[in-house]
């Protein structure tokens, strides 16, 4: 018994479940999600759950926040919590509007960034040097960015032709590409509704037309913030300042030089993602951001501090939010949706052992079913709610296993390495 | 220059260290320290906590700069203005508590600040290559892509010296190594310092253990009250005249005098068993009883379920069987408050994180716990004046030494704290104290005057139960000896008759057979 007890003892902790998830796990996954989809769509006849359309609309709403997210990713991996990329969106709404009706919209896109820009490096002011209360220090940034956009809006869109007190003048949009034949190929066999395969087309089909440059500029951003943030000694030393920034420091790593940078850059990322609101919806308005700030950073946790998870999460999110603009349909069998997800939710977490979530998740599921099968439709002044609520679930019931950096939101002064 | 390296065929000592001097505001850190390191040897140096021995290793590491005195590194005068310029002279420093980023992997970890490039991505490949090699040669046996949270303690100590070897550091500066090893980790870590000391390297080794320091140390300095008190060599001294050497007098000796054990059990544990978040078994169905007058001691290496003992007991960790029943009542499901109020004394093993509130002042400390009993509380309402003066009252019987009860327990010494504590769990009078670790990191003065505190509760009929990592403590402070083995009680031992060496090798699990 000795003997055996300190062999176990001695033995090294079983190995964990490997991180390593591999690729076609994720195509299965897609493959799979799209096959439940499609059958929703059979069953209910809401075509627009896959039709291109939905799609298009949903990468144009995914970006705003998609941009929101790289930024909370560069900030929060350095180890600031940015709740301020509301504010900062605002301020790139703002500049978008201002520069964007004059100068066309790219020009608009650059001084959104700018503006973004500034107001990060404000938050890092705060946080880095001051050692201001991270989550303070972005409050204040949203109370004072709607404010300032407001203010520079009457002073110089009042006038201004097509402008008004709380609007700027229209803007002109980026240009769209489509890939030649591809495109036409994928509609032909959209409109034939079959099973899995129209629908598959149907999303081919939204991701290769009338796509704007800005969408994919997005997309570049994305693959080059994870190439630079995990292959580069920048992105070491950078996540290295959000993981341990007294190690950081202990091997000569400028801690508050990473932070700066860090957060500078995704003052930028935020107003980008403002820039790209404005310019793809025609135009400034006041209120024009409604929370995508935060749903942003909702997505970068749900997609664990990583890009690919950010844009899957942006992805979600703008999905949701296509569905409540386009039709009403649509969001009444999201419903049952949503439902199937919840138990597909449920079975996981029951399978990992936690209980309790697995039995909120199956309660909410089954809840969601029972609505869609007792209604005909879902009342107009909830369709709007649809992705918050969506923001909402995803978050509470499936995020078991994230992992934030470890010292993020933590006050950080220099030489406190023991 | 007074560092000129010697004259004649003696090579220059690896680090030099002449007349260190370093004032911090109210306190003198070091004072006239010399301590010179020959080259290829593991150099000791030890003393009791606050003698000023990390502060010294902070300045050989360029982490803080002395006010007066030089250091020389093979004979070069060198000015450390920040741990780079010591990393680049090739010192490097293993911290007692890891610089390590978890959630990095072991390459991302070593390379950190001096990574190999192409173009400006990370060269992985070189690095790998260069981390293998390093870590073969000195026998590490470290992976470079294993995320350091899937290490384990001894593996992410390997990974903290292959960092320092990777920056090219000859002279390795270990500071309490192996506080958060077990023995047998202990041992592949001497031998890893064999091996780099074969390789020519040089270790400066500090620590306050003295068996460990005795068996690995080549030379050895003492550190007293911020200087350099003896020079000795292992072979010469024996750990109680080290000790002696530390504490600069004879060591107070804990004892119990006649025994005080009734037949009145009042702690009787049975069948416990606690499994933690991980679903391991960390306790695995002990069962024991304290009776009124008695001390039972734990012995066992850190780790081995001790803390969850006390915590299942305290009512902070929930049991997953086994009942615990204080006085004849079923305490098992009782909350932590209760059980506090029907008489359970605790003193924690880390004060600052469990016992106090640094920040706050001496008797706010003094009602926590006793929040719901007088002289603290009147009604609903706090009872300041009374806990005020029952403050002056501990102050005065347990001979806490502070300027006054409204200063911060931050502004008190460790020693001063935990007498405190002591006194706050002592009042009221408990029937059971936990006593966990209740002389770790205190002066000597303070050490004496808690066992002697223990001993006159246990003489009115208190049943203590304590757990320490100090062997001569435990033999000498208990009636009754148990030791803990991963979660459970496997042995039973009677103080008068145990030696130190019988007890160790019982902890670690060897020669329990006999």
């Amino acid at each position: 018994m000795t003997v055996g007890g300190l062999s176990v003892g001695l033995a090294k902790a079983p190995a964990r479940r490997s991180r390593r998830i591999p690729p076609y796990v994720y195509l299965l996954i897609a493959v799979g999600a799209l096959a439940v989809v499609s059958t929703v769509r059979v069953f209910t006849g809401a075509t627009d759950l896959t039709s291109s359309g939905t799609v298009q609309a949903a990468l144009t709403a995914a970006v705003p926040l998609a941009m929101a997210a790289l930024g909370g990713v560069w900030t929060e991996r350095a180890g600031v919590v940015n709740i301020g990329l509301e504010g900062m969106m605002v301020l790139g709404t703002f500049g978008a509007g201002y520069a964007g009706y004059q100068w066309g919209p790219w020009a608009g896109v650059v001084f959104g960034l700018i503006l973004g820009l500034v107001a990060g490096l404000l938050h890092a002011v705060a946080t880095v040097t001051f050692g201001v209360d991270h989550i303070v220090s972005g409050v204040a940034i949203n109370l004072l960015a709607p404010g300032i956009a407001l203010f520079l809006s009457k002073l110089y869109f009042a006038d201004a032709p097509g402008g008004g007190q709380k609007q700027s003048p229209r803007l002109e949009d980026a240009a769209k590409v489509t890939l030649p034949g591809f495109s036409d190929l994928m509609g032909t066999i959209e409109t034939k509704r079959w099973f899995f395969v129209s629908d598959l087309a149907g999303v081919l089909r939204g991701l290769t037309t009338q796509v704007s440059l800005l969408t994919l500029l997005a997309v570049v951003l994305i693959v080059a913030t994870a190439w630079v943030l995990w292959r580069t000694p920048f992105g070491l030393r950078l996540r290295s300042c959000g993981e341990s920034p007294s190690a950081a420091e202990s091997l000569g790593v400028n801690v508050y030089k990473y932070k700066y940078l860090a957060v500078t850059a995704s003052g930028a990322f935020a107003g980008l993602g403002g820039a790209f609101l404005a310019v793809s919806s025609g135009q400034f308005r006041d209120g024009q951001t409604a929370g995508r700030g935060f749903i942003g950073l909702a997505a970068m946790i749900f997609g664990n501090w990583r890009p690919g998870g950010l844009a899957t999460g942006a992805g979600l999110f703008g999905y949701t939010d296509a569905m409540a603009l386009r039709s009403a349909d649509a969001v009444h069998a999201l419903l049952l949706l949503l439902g199937i997800a919840l138990i597909v939710v449920a079975a996981i977490q029951y399978r990992s052992g936690h209980y309790v979530l697995s039995g909120v998740a199956a309660a909410i599921g089954v809840l969601f079913g029972w609505w869609f099968f007792a209604s005909d439709e879902v009342p107009p002044e909830l369709v709007g709610a649809a992705p918050y609520v969506v923001t909402l679930l995803v978050l509470g019931l499936a995020s078991q296993r994230l992992r934030p950096p470890k010292f993020v939101g933590e006050p950080y002064r220099r030489g406190q390495a023991v | 220059m007074s560092t000129e390296p010697p004259a004649g065929g003696a090579p220059a000592p690896a680090v030099q260290l002449s007349a260190i001097t370093k004032r911090f505001p109210g306190v003198v850190a070091n004072s006239d320290v010399n301590i010179s390191v020959r080259v290829g040897t593991v150099h000791a140096l030890v003393g009791e906590n606050g003698a000023g021995k990390s502060t010294l290793m902070k300045i050989l590491y360029g982490m803080q700069q002395p006010d007066e005195g030089t250091i020389a590194i093979d004979g070069a005068p060198v000015i450390f203005a920040s741990p780079a310029d010591a990393i680049r002279a090739g010192v490097g420093m293993v911290h007692q508590h890891f610089m390590l980023a978890d959630n990095l992997t072991v390459l991302e970890n070593v390379v950190l600040g001096s990574e190999p490039r192409k173009g400006v991505g990370l060269d992985f490949a070189t690095a790998r290559a260069r981390i293998t090699e390093i870590s073969s040669a000195y026998g590490l046996g470290v992976d470079p892509d294993r995320l350091v949270a899937d290490l384990g303690v001894g593996e992410r100590q390997r990974v903290e010296i292959l960092k320092v070897l990777y920056r090219g550091a000859r002279t390795l500066i270990l500071d309490e190594p192996t506080a958060v090893l077990v023995p047998q980790e202990v041992e592949e870590l001497f031998g890893n310092l064999r091996d780099l000391k074969a390789e020519g390297l040089t270790i400066l080794f500090i620590s306050h253990k003295l068996d460990e320091v005795l068996s690995v140390a080549d030379d050895i300095t003492v550190m007293r009250r911020g200087t350099t008190v003896a020079s000795v060599l292992p072979q010469d001294v024996t750990a109680r005249k080290l000790a002696e050497l530390m504490v600069g007098s004879a060591l107070p000796v804990p004892e119990l005098r006649e025994s005080t054990v009734t037949d009145e059990a009042v702690l009787s544990v049975d069948g416990l068993t606690v499994v933690n978040a991980d679903g391991r078994t960390v306790l695995d169905d002990v069962s024991f009883t304290i009776h009124a007058g008695e001390v039972l001691g734990i012995a066992g290496v850190e780790g081995n379920g001790q803390a969850e003992l006390v915590e299942a007991l305290m009512g902070i960790r929930p049991c997953s069987a086994g009942t615990i029943t204080l006085s004849g009542r079923d305490i098992t499901r009782a909350t932590t408050r209760q059980r506090r109020e029907s008489g359970m004394g605790y003193i924690p093993e880390d004060r600052h994180r469990q016992g106090l509130l640094l920040e706050a002042t001496l008797w706010e400390n003094r009602v926590l716990g006793h929040q719901t009993s007088k002289p603290n509380v009147r009604g609903p309402l706090l009872d300041r004046r009374g806990a005020k003066a029952d403050t002056e009252r501990i102050v005065a019987e347990y001979d806490v030494r502070t300027p006054g009860i409204e200063v911060h327990a931050a502004a008190l010494s460790g020693g001063n704290q935990q007498k405190l504590i002591v006194g706050r769990e002592m009042s009221g009078s408990p029937v059971l104290l936990i006593a966990s670790h209740p002389t770790r990191g205190v002066d000597v003065g303070a050490q004496a005057a808690i066992w002697e505190h223990i001993r006159r509760a246990r003489a009115e009929r208190l049943a203590v139960l304590l757990i320490s990592a100090d062997l001569d403590e435990l033999i000498g402070m208990s009636d009754t000896l148990s030791v803990i083995l991963r979660g459970r009680l496997v042995a039973d031992h009677d103080p008068a008759a145990v030696t130190p060496e019988q007890l160790g090798s019982a902890m670690t699990g060897a020669g329990r057979e006999d």
